[in-house]
């Protein structure tokens, strides 16, 4: 295995992304690892580190489509939805780019370190920072236009009050980069940034068909290049799936909500579940989320 | 002059016979004492000169001699004040040599010559039941004998009895009952249907519980009543049970009146202080729930040195220790219920509160426990502070009774029809035991698939799946009752 290639792009190279220039100050250099062509239009999708089931779910299934339609996905590799965002891409067999708030040489977090291995080999990993730099509380806010600046969309999986996922937003409305949130439940407080997002004016993405839209018209995908094979949402026909599609809750809870004995509820939410169309989270409490072809 | 009494030593939960030799010899005045006495032992000498004295004899002004036959083996406690005594009162003729013939004598005694209870009373009961002997000791002794299963006993509260000829009838004087602790009753839970029915399942079964939850949601409340729900002590458990709690010097009452220990050492607890240790050696916390319930509450807290020193009790029932004097086993067969918050701030999936933790800190302290102590745990089930409306509302719940007779039925199912509690049926036994039909089977193949199952993990919900069936009084596992065993199971990759 030979060693992922290091360069360094200069502002007056010839390689340099012309949207950087959009920002206020756009980067000296940018310090990348990996493949150069990747420097070019991006759907840049973003979240908060503490991700629900929900962020987690809407994030693999709208990075993987736009990824697997050959829209780069951009992202920061912090927890949470970013890392999700990256793995989601590549799992669909698409490419990503991972703007780091460090030297991109250094994997931070740690948690993401094979991750950043993966994808200085075969994807991306930038930085405007040079070789070695350490993380800094400052670096992050700056990678956040850095990402908001390669993007052509935004999107916003998931945001509580306040959140980092602002700041990027900021910088996205400056560039004109077209900024898109998915809707959330009025009361996950997960979901309250990118509700006031939505009443502040960004385009809403509540399906896959809304982001393809997006997409085409923000030129990251050739009109009619998203019809058909989309996700079709069908109801859920069972109650228990139907209940859990609006929130996450435990079984407990949800057998007081329709009024049935807790081990009646269990044994239905075990087969759904195998059926692969709940998941149980790690703090025990069940969620919707459809596999595509039953786990 | 020389005589001979016969007494006993603690060992474990067994107490091994010992003969105390008094040689009485003309020589410089002295009083020694050989066969490796420990330092209460040593000390026994200056109250064994008071006692005699006090109690009107004379203690021979000459060269006075005890051995502790085997001289081998280690001897503890102050136990062997009695004996000694009477060995030296028989060999200087003051008392007659049959005085304690077919006698295990045992007692400590006062400066004043009382003669007062030791620990392990029962023990000592036991051995002399075996050894076809009587029980001589203090007036706490006829309880033992009477618990032991009517060892023939006679009782002494002072030396001075002995003086007028000795008290030759077996006492019938017990001990005052202390009114029995009530154990607390399900009733006063309200709500937490799934932690009841999880209790109800591993009561049937034998199956150990893990709890997780947010402060507050009720888990130790729910954890004290599990005794309250499992069959009352079988005789011979209940015996088993009350020598580990005599030779500690706890009280055997309770147990002895059925009730099933509830054992919740502090997460501060050592490894000695759960598997026993200590010189002489005595029974930990694992030892004390012996056929109870171990509680163990804020279990990733717990050193995890400790921890891990639950797993061989857990397979085996027993906790072995090995020390240079030798190997010890004290009984230690205990139902585990565990307690823990999902992450290191507790507010994981609660409904009011958010949680503060990073993903990685929540990882940590989930690896705490660690896989093979995990796979131990058949049930896991989340516990979830109740709806204020509900504890306003004070329904009250199924009493434990009710519960109780459940599980009851449900042991009774399980033991006409395969003589095991499906928490101890392994390999093809439990297969056997299970009588999967065809759907059930492949439902259980494709939920192992599609939940990465290891063999210990689908062992786990298979036990489960027998004893949900037994409740229902079912002959095979069906479907339903895998299917439910699922929702409980620990989950093996955390995603």
């Amino acid at each position: 295995m030979s060693p992922p290639d290091r360069f360094v792009i200069r502002r007056d190279d010839s390689g340099y992304p012309r949207q950087l220039l959009r920002l206020d100050h756009p980067p000296e250099a940018l310090y990348c690892i990996g493949d150069p062509s990747l420097l070019t239009a991006g759907l840049a999708v973003i979240g908060s580190r503490r991700q629900t089931p929900y962020g987690r779910e809407c994030t693999a299934v709208l990075a993987g489509w736009a990824a697997s339609r050959g829209v780069p996905i951009i992202s920061g590799a912090a927890v949470g939805c970013d890392q999700s965002a990256h793995r989601a891409a590549i799992e669909a067999g698409g490419r990503t780019v991972a703007v780091l708030g460090c030297g991109a040489d250094l994997d931070y977090p740690p948690s993401a370190r094979p991750l950043l291995q993966t994808m200085r080999r075969d994807h991306l990993v930038v930085s405007e920072l040079p070789w070695g730099a350490p993380p800094a509380r400052w670096t992050f806010p700056a990678r956040n236009r850095i990402i908001a600046g390669l993007a052509h969309a935004l999107l916003v999986v998931e945001a509580s009050l306040p959140s980092g996922t602002f700041n990027t937003a900021d910088h996205a409305l400056q560039t004109g980069t077209e900024v898109l949130a998915v809707p959330g439940s009025i009361l996950s407080p997960c979901s309250q940034g990118t509700n006031r997002l939505i009443r502040d004016g960004a385009g809403v993405v509540a399906d896959v068909e809304d982001l393809a839209t997006a997409l085409e018209r923000c030129g990251l995908l050739d009109p009619g290049a998203s019809s058909g094979a989309l996700a079709q949402h069908t109801a859920p026909d069972s109650a228990l799936a139907a209940a859990l599609a609006s929130c996450p809750m435990t079984a407990e809870a949800l057998a007081q909500a329709l009024g049935r004995s807790v081990h009646e509820v269990a044994r239905e939410l075990a087969l759904l579940e195998i059926d692969g169309l709940i998941r149980r989270t790690a703090d025990g409490q069940y969620c919707y989320a459809p596999r595509p072809c039953g786990g | 002059m020389q005589a001979c009494v016969t007494t006993a030593s603690l060992q474990g939960v067994e107490a091994f016979l010992v003969e105390v030799q008094a040689d009485v010899a003309s020589g410089l005045p002295s009083f020694g004492i050989v066969g490796l006495p420990d330092a209460a032992l040593q000390e026994s000498r200056d109250r064994v000169r008071s006692a005699v004295r006090s109690a009107g004899f004379e203690f021979p002004n000459c060269r006075v001699l005890v051995n502790l036959a085997p001289a081998l083996l280690r001897k503890h406690g102050t136990g062997f004040d009695l004996p000694i005594a009477l060995a030296v009162l028989a060999a200087t003729a003051q008392l007659p040599p049959e005085i304690a013939a077919g006698c295990i004598a045992v007692g400590e005694l006062g400066l004043d010559g009382s003669v007062r209870p030791v620990h392990g009373l029962l023990a000592y009961a036991i051995a002399a039941a075996r050894n076809g002997l009587e029980l001589l000791g203090p007036p706490e002794a006829a309880d033992a004998a009477e618990a032991a299963g009517g060892t023939p006993c006679r009782t002494l509260k002072d030396l001075r009895e002995l003086k007028n000829g000795g008290d030759r009838t077996a006492s019938r004087l017990r001990g005052r009952r202390r009114p029995s602790v009530p154990v607390p009753d399900l009733s006063e839970v309200n709500g937490q249907q799934a932690a009841r029915r999880a209790m109800e399942i591993a009561a049937a079964g034998g199956h150990n519980l893990l709890m997780v939850g947010p402060p507050g949601s009720g888990k130790t409340m729910l954890a004290r009543r599990m005794p309250g729900i499992l069959p009352p002590l079988s005789d011979a458990e209940r015996l088993e049970t009350a020598l580990v709690y005599s030779v500690s010097g706890l009280d055997e009452r309770p147990v002895l009146d059925g009730t099933r220990p509830f054992r919740a050492p502090h997460h501060s607890c050592s490894v000695a202080g759960l598997t026993g240790g200590g010189a002489p050696p005595r029974p930990g916390e694992m030892s004390l729930a012996h056929n109870g319930v171990l509680f163990l509450d804020e279990m990733p807290q717990f050193a995890p040195s400790a921890l891990q020193a639950l797993r061989g009790p857990l397979e085996e029932g027993a906790v072995t220790l090995v020390r240079a004097e030798g190997r010890l086993t004290f009984p230690a067969r205990f139902t585990l219920v565990a307690a823990m918050n999902p992450c290191p701030c507790g507010f994981a999936g609660d409904r009011e509160r958010a949680c503060t933790c990073t993903e990685t800190a929540v990882a940590r302290y989930q690896a705490r426990i660690g896989g093979p102590l995990m796979d131990r745990m058949d049930l896991v089930v989340r516990v979830d502070r109740p709806d204020p409306r509900a504890i306003v509302a004070a329904e009250a719940g199924e009493t434990s009774a009710a519960v109780r007779e459940r599980v009851i039925a449900a042991r009774r199912h399980a033991e006409s029809t395969r003589r095991a509690l499906s928490s101890q049926l392994t390999g093809p036994r439990l297969l056997e035991a299970c009588r999967l039909t065809d759907p059930s089977l492949r439902l259980l193949e494709r939920a192992a698939r599609t939940h990465h199952l290891s063999g210990r993990g689908i062992a786990r919900v298979l036990r489960t799946a027998r004893t949900i069936a037994d409740l229902e009084q079912a002959f095979g596992v069906s479907e339903e009752h895998l299917l439910e065993a699922m929702s409980y199971r620990v989950e093996e990759h955390p995603r």
